[in-house]
């Protein structure tokens, strides 16, 4: 239960950064704390912040909710002892991760501008996936029912 | 899962409160643009001579034989009116024509009647940087009712040009640069000399329409129809002017 505990709570601060992200691309926030250049603004007016139309920064939203909703549901009573949850956690998670180094990629060698709130989220992701994958680990090892 | 059994409710005390410090933190770190600090001035100093007048924002050919310039202010209703009513006209049917080049001179009235207007001109000016002036200055008319009445209108501002899928990067730093200001209050200026004394006020090959007249698209055609009659009839005429 603990690493589902860990997940959510990993995942609603992420959430809580793309939702900053998310804000500022749509014009709701004016200017992003981000250091004297400015670095996150740069990235963030980049081409590369849209995917299909869609703000980058709305699939860490979506993500962000999927994973905080698993790991609620993971905390429930039925679920407890149940791997299925946290295979889903460490699956996706590990898709963010990947795409969070496509990201960092485009950042340090596309765009040379690194959003530090981006990391920030990068980084989270990847609590996430190393949590979920303890998680499956200790479940792995625990006596069945 | 000797843990599974407990009382999930203080960790759910524990998300409830990363929300509303996460809630909290969003909101002091968003605190929008600064509202530009630029006053529109009625004190003009005399251009230098030899100086080109301002230019303005034009539509149409240079050698179109009619030639109408708008002195406008992106707060007054009688231009927000103008501009929605009888300007998509104007744009689609007569500017097509090579007949008319048209003039939008920004006219910024004092901030004591319109406390919006010199940011709405600014940020006008500095999404024509980005050859979107058009399309911020139908946005500005068309929500002018939106704007006007907001303590700071920028974070609205910004949603527009984040509509008009604008460099917000770039508006931002001429925003905050002001780097258009001195050409929009060259062309209030060039407006005062005129005799501009409320918006909108048009001049129609220099003939300025009378202060009480916003015309419609009708009587718009009607003196372009006329003047390019004349000037048909009498080419010389227009060679002397």
């Amino acid at each position: 239960m603990r690493h589902r505990m860990a997940a959510a709570v990993l995942a609603l601060c992420g959430l809580l950064v793309s939702t900053y992200l998310l804000l500022y691309k749509l014009g709701v926030i004016g200017s992003m704390v981000c250091g004297a250049a400015n670095p996150c603004e740069r990235v963030q007016a980049s081409r590369y912040s849209m995917l299909l139309g869609v703000p980058v920064a709305a699939y860490g939203v979506g993500g962000y909710v999927v994973l905080l909703a698993l790991a609620l549901a993971g905390l429930q009573a039925s679920q407890a002892s149940r791997p299925a949850i946290t295979r889903w956690l460490a699956g996706l998670s590990a898709l963010g991760v990947a795409f969070s180094l496509y990201l960092l990629y485009l950042e340090l060698f596309v765009i040379h501008a690194v959003c530090r709130w981006c990391s920030v989220s990068g980084v989270l992701i990847l609590a996430i996936c190393a949590v979920s994958l303890g998680g499956l680990v200790a479940l792995s090892r625990a006596p069945a029912p | 899962m000797a843990d599974a059994g407990r009382s999930l409710k203080p960790f759910y005390l524990l998300l409830g409160a990363i929300v509303v410090v996460g809630a909290v933190l969003i909101a002091v770190l968003a605190g929008g643009p600064s509202m530009p600090q630029v006053v529109s001035s009625d004190d003009c100093p005399a251009p230098a001579p030899g100086s080109p007048p301002p230019q303005g924002v034009t539509l149409g050919p240079d050698s179109a034989p009619v030639q109408i310039t708008e002195f406008s202010d992106f707060e007054c209703p009688w231009c927000a009116r103008f501009a929605i009513l009888t300007e998509p006209d104007v744009r689609q049917r007569l500017i097509p024509t090579g007949k008319v080049r048209w003039r939008y001179m920004n006219f910024p009235l004092p901030a004591e009647e319109h406390p919006n207007t010199a940011a709405a001109h600014l940020v006008a000016a500095c999404a024509q940087a980005q050859g979107k002036f058009w399309e911020m200055h139908d946005v500005l008319y068309m929500n002018q009712n939106d704007w006007a009445g907001e303590k700071n209108p920028m974070r609205l501002f910004f949603q527009y040009a984040t509509r008009l899928g604008l460099n917000t990067d770039s508006l931002r730093v001429c925003v905050a640069s002001k780097r258009p200001w001195p050409e929009i209050q060259a062309e209030k200026c060039e407006g005062i000399r005129l005799g501009v004394q409320g918006t909108p006020t048009f001049f129609v090959n220099g003939h300025k329409l009378p202060d009480t007249s916003v015309p419609a698209y009708d009587d718009l055609a009607h003196m372009v129809d006329s003047i390019t009659a004349a000037t048909a009839a009498h080419p010389a005429a227009r060679r002397a002017r």
